[in-house]
């Protein structure tokens, strides 16, 4: 445990060797947000007023709980996406340096989950002020929950965490039977943006009853539709304790598949180069 | 001089190809991304105005002559320049700048143009395709001079994002590490996505007024698709984007030197 969690120090301290890099990225990150509340808020100004002068509503969201919703699953997101795990992972097994892992008493897996762990740690710490003031700019749209809800909420994303490394790093252990996993990665994060809810609720897919039934059995709504859902209380009662069960499922079942996937990968291994 | 860069650029776009076509599945795989991409695009939006009768002023056929127009710039960048840039912190690191340096040719035109990504070449024809059946919807009927108009402030366009891609590529020497670029630029150019009119109330309509007037990145698609689908089109503004492209296109050449004088070639 003691290595695992050095491991994490040091992934921190790299993590913030780049500051001028990651302060412009994170500012450039609330470009598309900005963008995409003005975007909403022209959508609810020309969508249809109802007649008896009540809030307009899409699909059962008003123009705050869409504000909420959107910043909420750029929490979820922050828990959830992995960028470069799946390739670093490939890269590893095509360039022979995967030996480096099989050379040291050290898991791959575990030491990538510490690594990403810090570099999520290092993420939020250093996101907290420009988000906190983004909150608090937006603070009108949210009704805070209650202890239990925020519980719920706080599980949901570190299980969305789990299933994002895990998901990805399924990916990247596919490495050990193709060559290139690189455009599969481009294929499988624009399909993931789109049927994770971070474009928008999944609701809005309602029209399309098989796409809607698909995504409610598959593991890509936990990554940010659930939490923010969560958090907005539109889970509730046995419905949340349903989901969230469902979640834990799908990250004990990535965990062992992602494990068994590795030891038969390893056997294909040849450790070529490096 | 300037066919002797045209036909350089040819040569190097014909080995391009080739090399592209050396990898046949990989280059299919990258149009099927692409072709994802602008199907999530499209479905998005055919969504959002199933539950709005306009955006922004734009009513659905407008919005969608928007979206073709900026699938079609995105495809544009992305098809000449963008994968050069993304690769200019890496020859600066590596030291391998030193042997675009010492070629009889202009360094900006070899380091920004030396590859064309032929996979983003469908985005181009598939971004026109969306603005001919938005034209066809409304019922517009042909007119060579808007047409004209469009694709001298299409090109204007062009020139403005390359400009800022530049620019963004040239900062990277000094502020970022050399796989941001990549990102940084997808970033900025969400600014490029959705009219300007979005930005509407307090604190919007100053960021707007400031990424049209003094970072003028919300020209690129904004004018373009104007001129063809909205009813009115000031003439001082086309007159301003094409300034506003040649101001950033020179801009960005003072920066690129300037960075070039940075370079120490420490690597190599």
């Amino acid at each position: 445990m003691m290595k695992y969690l050095k491991i994490l120090h040091i992934s921190l301290t790299e993590r913030l060797a780049y500051r001028a890099d990651f302060f412009l990225t994170t500012f450039f990150r609330f470009l598309p947000l900005v963008t995409t509340f003005l975007l909403w808020e022209a959508i609810y100004a020309g969508a249809p007023k109802a007649d008896d002068g009540a809030e307009t509503t899409i699909v059962g969201f008003t123009r705050d709980k869409m504000i909420a919703y959107l910043l909420l699953v750029q929490i979820s997101r922050m828990f959830s996406s992995m960028p470069g795990l799946a390739t670093g992972i490939a890269h590893d097994i095509r360039d022979g340096n995967l030996k480096k892992y099989l050379l040291q008493p050290i898991d791959m897996l575990w030491y990538l989950l510490s690594y990403r762990g810090a570099h999520k740690i290092a993420y939020i710490a250093t996101t907290a002020l420009p988000y906190g003031i983004l909150f608090f700019l937006f603070r009108d749209v949210f009704d805070l929950p209650g202890p239990w809800t925020w519980l719920a909420y706080f599980l949901s994303l570190i299980l969305a965490f789990l299933i994002g490394f895990f998901f990805e790093a399924c990916i990247g252990i596919a490495g050990f039977w193709l060559l290139e996993v690189t455009s599969f990665m481009y294929i499988v994060n624009i399909f993931t943006f789109f049927v994770s809810g971070q474009l928008f609720p999944l609701e809005l897919l309602g029209e399309y009853p098989y796409l809607t039934a698909a995504l409610e059995v598959l593991p890509f709504q936990y990554l940010a539709y659930f939490p923010a859902m969560v958090f907005l209380e539109k889970r509730q009662g046995t419905e949340l304790i349903v989901g969230l069960l469902i979640e834990f499922a799908w990250a004990i079942g990535l965990l062992v598949f992602c494990r068994w996937l590795y030891h038969v990968g390893l056997r294909h291994y040849s450790a070529y180069g490096g | 001089m300037l066919l002797r860069y045209v036909n350089l650029w040819f040569s190097l776009a014909k080995f391009s190809l080739l090399g592209e076509l050396a990898f046949r599945g990989n280059f299919l795989i990258k149009i099927f991304v692409e072709l994802l991409w602008l199907g999530i695009l499209l479905l998005f939006n055919y969504t959002i105005f199933q539950q709005t009768t306009s955006i922004a002023d734009w009513n659905a056929q407008q919005y969608f002559f928007f979206i073709g127009c900026y699938f079609a710039m995105g495809g544009l960048i992305e098809m000449l320049f963008l994968d050069n840039c993304n690769q200019f912190a890496d020859l600066v690191r590596s030291g391998d700048l030193d042997f675009f340096l010492l070629r009889p040719i202009d360094e900006q035109f070899l380091v920004s143009c030396k590859h064309v990504d032929w996979s983003c070449a469908p985005n181009i024809l598939l971004g026109a395709v969306i603005m001919s059946l938005a034209l066809w919807q409304i019922g517009w009927t042909f007119d060579t001079i808007q047409v004209g108009i469009f694709l001298v402030l299409f090109a204007s366009g062009a020139a403005l994002a390359y400009g800022f891609l530049l620019i963004l590529m040239s900062a990277s020497v000094w502020l970022m590490r050399n796989q941001s670029l990549f990102e940084m630029w997808w970033l900025f150019t969400t600014l490029m996505r959705y009219p300007s009119e979005i930005f509407k109330g307090p604190w919007a309509q100053p960021t707007g007024w400031f990424f049209f007037f003094v970072i003028p990145i919300m020209l690129v698609t904004n004018v373009p698709a104007r001129v063809m689908v909205r009813p009115l089109l000031e003439p001082w503004l086309a007159c301003y984007a094409i300034a506003a492209a040649i101001v950033v296109v020179a801009a960005s050449r003072y920066i690129f030197r300037a960075a070039l004088q940075h370079y120490r070639s420490a690597s190599s």
